[in-house]
């Protein structure tokens, strides 16, 4: 447009004086741009008619990982001399291979693919609309459109497979599972003994019992394994998560998540999960591969941020969460957090906070020097001050320093010990 | 080829106006349009994209002026022409390159320097032919050529206020 304007301007400019002045030189001067202009505009293109697919190889990816997009572009109308298509990328993914512009020309009935790779960090992204735009050769007259081209993906956070994660909460659901239910019946753990019935199969008798009893039989029970509600609170402030020169904890906390997510689900679990930020982001609970879609979804778009609402632990909507289910929040914890966890607990839910360590995170990237020392062994007395006061009030704490590996941290903190090695540290 | 079209265009334009000039005994007038040249040429080079519409305007109003000054016509058409071409290809070689390396563009270069070679022949063609023939207008038809321009200028004020 702004081409054609410009020569507009300047072929009614040499019009215009040699109208003036009467000066047939003058007007003879502005023919090529007349001429330029007119046959442009005796080729505009028609009518835009194109019919966009657009085809990404995978709908779920991991970070950084290259995902193919292939865009085919069908022309249902009338051949286009110079068409320039130009498909916007998401914020926040990079273009890896290929190209998201093409110039071509494009004939009746023909189609044309456009193929690029991109790749990006966590996230979850749109793809709305490719830009065509048809022009004649001399670029005078152009017709622009936005064909819908939709499109999802999402990088979902690298999920790190936990071999067993135990919990115990309060109270647990009809079906059977992982996590003992305070319940006697078939199981592993022992419960304790009662009196024989009809139908016990023998090999549960306990023969001790028995002995010191001529009429009695005795049985041992074990604690039935069930199932469990866990709500997953990820902890996404500002001030608990972001530190300075941008570097940020954020992502440990949503690695974490999505790691813990995954294996009370795989264990059998109803899994809900709320992300604490800004606003809230809750996922009610449910079981099965598709809360794992659910939840692996909200991740991939949780941001942290800042908000004076939601500035304390003290606003978590306690009524989403079942009575007395297991809560597991994720954050790297502030001191101002004490009183609402402590409060939780009081309430009956069982609470268990993995804590990516925010002293050792951040002194892995400032200077080493006396000073920062000094400051780092305040502040960590001061944490391990505030944790301790947690696992004082019953809140199960897993300290967890980001420079190791999550699975091995909750395979060393929060493994099921045997019967066995329970007993003799009983006897120790 | 489209930029070594660009360069001879810029010769043609830059060089028709400095020979046209300094033939009339406008040396100082000759060095500048020289000067322009040169610069037009290390604009595209240098990726400025802002200078070729300015170097177009430059080359039209002294085409224009040179012909005030009675300068031979054939040197401020071939200045004219040279000048439109070069402006053209300049914005041409920018569109082109947005083509991904798939694209057929030995093909589209082809087909645009055809057409646009063709435009700037048969317009500087016409040009000469206007200017040779030297038919006599009669009232009404300038008139009507009035009316017409005025026409378009309102439709360009208009396309201007939306934009």
């Amino acid at each position: 447009m702004r081409r054609t304007l410009f020569l507009s301007i300047i072929t009614y400019a040499l019009l215009l004086a040699g109208l003036a002045t009467l000066r047939g030189d003058l007007l003879a001067l502005c023919l090529p741009f007349a001429l330029y202009l007119a046959l442009g505009y005796l080729c505009a293109p028609e009518e835009v008619d194109l019919e966009v697919e657009r085809r990404i190889d995978v709908e779920r990816a991991a970070p950084n990982i290259p995902i193919i997009i292939t865009l085919t572009i069908t022309n249902r109308g009338a051949d286009l001399e110079e068409l320039f298509l130009d498909d916007t990328l998401p914020s926040g993914l990079t273009l890896h291979s290929g190209s998201t512009c093409s110039l071509l020309r494009l004939a009746k009935g023909a189609s044309h693919t456009l193929t690029y790779t991109v790749s990006g960090p966590r996230g979850g992204y749109v793809f709305e609309t490719l830009k065509a735009r048809a022009t004649d050769h001399l670029a005078v007259a152009s017709r622009e459109v936005r064909l819908e081209a939709k499109g999802q993906l999402f990088v979902y956070p690298p999920v790190t497979r936990l071999r067993q994660v135990v919990i115990r909460p309060r109270n647990t659901r009809v079906y059977a599972g992982n996590i003992p239910a305070r319940v006697g019946g078939s199981g592993i753990e022992f419960f304790g003994v009662r009196a024989y019935s009809v139908g016990d199969p023998p090999r549960s008798i306990n023969w001790r019992a028995t002995a010191r009893h001529v009429d009695q039989l005795y049985a041992n029970e074990f604690q039935q394994e069930r199932v469990a509600d866990v709500a997953i609170v990820l902890d996404g402030r500002w001030r608990t998560n972001e530190f300075s020169r941008g570097h940020s904890l954020f992502e440990y906390s949503v690695q974490a998540a999505a790691s813990l997510a995954d294996a009370f689900l795989a264990q059998g679990n109803r899994v809900g999960m709320l992300v604490y930020s800004i606003y809230f982001n809750w996922i009610l609970p449910a079981y099965g591969k598709v809360q794992r879609e659910k939840i692996l979804q909200a991740l991939a778009r949780a941001h942290p941020g800042g908000s004076d609402v939601f500035a304390g632990l003290q606003h978590i909507p306690t009524r989403l969460f079942p009575r007395h289910s297991q809560i597991v929040l994720v954050s790297p914890l502030n001191e101002d957090d004490l009183e609402p966890l402590i409060q939780l607990r009081a309430n009956g839910y069982q609470v268990l906070t993995v804590t990516p360590n925010p002293v050792s995170f951040e002194l892995s990237f400032l200077p080493k020097q006396k000073e920062v020392d000094l400051a780092a062994r305040v502040i960590r007395m001061e944490r391990a001050l505030m944790l301790r006061k947690l696992q004082r009030a019953g809140v199960q704490v897993l300290d967890w320093d980001v420079t190791h590996s999550f699975d091995q941290v909750v395979q060393r903190e929060l493994r099921r010990v045997p019967v066995w090695l329970q007993m003799q540290g009983s006897l120790k | 080829m489209t930029n070594i079209i660009f360069i001879l265009s810029v010769i043609i334009g830059a060089g028709a106006l400095t020979w046209g000039y300094g033939a009339q005994g406008h040396a100082e007038y000759a060095r500048w349009f020289f000067l322009l040249g040169t610069i037009w040429l290390l604009a595209k080079w240098r990726g400025w994209k802002w200078i070729s519409p300015l170097a177009l305007l430059i080359v039209i109003a002294s085409a224009a002026y040179g012909l005030w000054i009675n300068i031979s016509f054939g040197w401020m058409m071939f200045a004219a022409v040279g000048g439109l071409l070069a402006w053209d290809l300049d914005d041409f070689s920018r569109r082109l390159s947005y083509a991904a390396p798939s694209d057929d563009i030995i093909g589209m270069e082809n087909r645009h320097l055809a057409r646009v070679g063709i435009v700037a022949a048969l317009g500087g063609l016409l040009g000469f032919i206007a200017f040779v023939a030297r038919i006599q207008l009669p009232f009404e038809v300038i008139v009507g050529l009035v009316i017409l321009t005025i026409l378009g200028l309102t439709r360009l004020i208009t396309t201007l206020r939306k934009d």
